[in-house]
């Protein structure tokens, strides 16, 4: 992955040399060509193309933005309604990820998202506990985690 | 018409700030009154952000770098001062 | 041109405060630490979020681009869960209670087996 970004960054400095106009414009245009290049050739690269991986990672950043802003529409109905009856309980998430670094972005990622806190972690590091502010069910809530960030963030770290 | 709104929403901040404030105050246990104080923290800097937009300044920009930074740290050490040296414990 | 970007500018600024001033709202209303640590996670970071993004567009549409207002975003949304996970954390070990009608707590199991295990 990273020869290929050389690659690219040398595309886009040939096109830079090849247009004599040295600014960043012109460099990220070149860019956008050497990225053209590598897809149409990518069948004859030794690795993956390396933009699949940044494809999931916008994927990622896009699953976030709306789970973000559906968490603080339903903090705003939470914190308004005028009686406070919501149920809120601790519930342990079992994670299949290993480096320390995916967990840590799914604790984060959880923490930004509807109703739900990461709180602790388990000794093993498998389990992070989460505070959710209303749990009228608890296995669907451990199976929505499961199934829309962790496989997001398996896909871009696999 | 543009100034009018910036400086409803400086009160609006302000009236957030308050009652930020009345929970540092009144919080039952510490970690209510660290939360309080990090919210303020954060809303602060939305604070000198819309000040920048109103005195068209970018000086600024520093400050609300160096303000991020510093509440988040100021925050993680009190929880972390709490958290050290206390035995697990539960006595209900 | 420019009443436009104004205007997008004010909705920006708008709907910052608006979520700002929920999470004050939700910091003095909800009943224990861990619900209030929702309010201020989340509602607060984006209201902030929004609020610098209107000052991104505001100095952008004079064409300056200000790269430390955008360095500023990004430490808030690292730095936002982090808080809160400590605050909470420190709070359980410290046997802050949980609100009344709170129906499940599996971390407790967890440091009853820790506490057996270690004496």
């Amino acid at each position: 992955m990273p020869f290929q970004i050389l690659i690219n960054v040398f595309l886009a400095v040939l096109w830079m040399f090849l247009q004599n106009e040295y600014t960043v414009v012109s460099f990220i245009s070149g860019y956008v060509i050497g990225v053209l290049i590598l897809f149409i050739i990518r069948r004859f690269l030794k690795f993956d193309f390396y933009l699949n991986r940044v494809w999931a990672i916008v994927k990622l950043i896009y699953l976030f933005t709306v789970e973000l802003i559906k968490a603080n529409i339903d903090v705003v109905k939470v914190v308004l309604k005028p009686k406070q009856d919501h149920q809120p309980g601790i519930i342990a998430v079992r994670t299949r990820l290993e480096s320390d670094f995916e967990i840590s972005l799914l604790a984060a990622l959880i923490t930004l998202t509807p109703g739900t806190v990461s709180m602790d972690f388990s000794a093993d590091n498998k389990t992070i506990y989460v505070h959710a502010i209303d749990v009228p069910d608890k296995e669907e809530m451990i199976k929505g985690i499961q199934n829309s960030f962790e496989k997001a963030i398996m896909e871009v770290t696999k | 018409m543009f100034d009018t709104v910036l400086i409803v929403a400086l009160s609006a901040l302000s009236i957030a700030l308050l009652l930020l404030f009345i929970r540092v105050v009144k919080g039952p246990s510490t970690q209510d009154r660290i939360l309080a104080l990090d919210a303020i923290g954060v809303l602060l800097v939305g604070f000198i952000g819309i000040i920048m937009i109103l005195q068209d300044t970018s000086v600024f920009s520093d400050i609300v770098l160096v303000l991020t930074i510093l509440g988040f740290v100021g925050t993680l050490s009190l929880s972390k001062f709490l958290e050290r040296g206390v035995v697990i414990e539960h006595d209900d | 041109m420019n009443t436009m970007i104004d205007t997008i500018v004010a909705i920006f600024v708008i709907l910052g405060v608006f979520f700002a001033v929920v999470s004050a709202i939700g910091i003095v209303r909800l009943k224990d630490v861990y619900s209030r640590a929702h309010a201020s996670g989340k509602s607060a970071t984006l209201g902030v979020v929004f609020i610098m993004l209107a000052v991104f567009i505001h100095f952008l549409s004079q064409g300056v681009m200000n790269a430390k207002i955008l360095l500023a975003i990004l430490f808030l949304f690292l730095t936002a869960p982090v808080a809160s996970l400590m605050i909470t954390r420190s709070a359980y070990r410290n046997g802050v209670r949980l609100e009344k009608n709170t129906i499940t707590d599996d971390l407790k199991e967890m440091y009853e087996q820790d506490s057996k295990q270690s004496k």
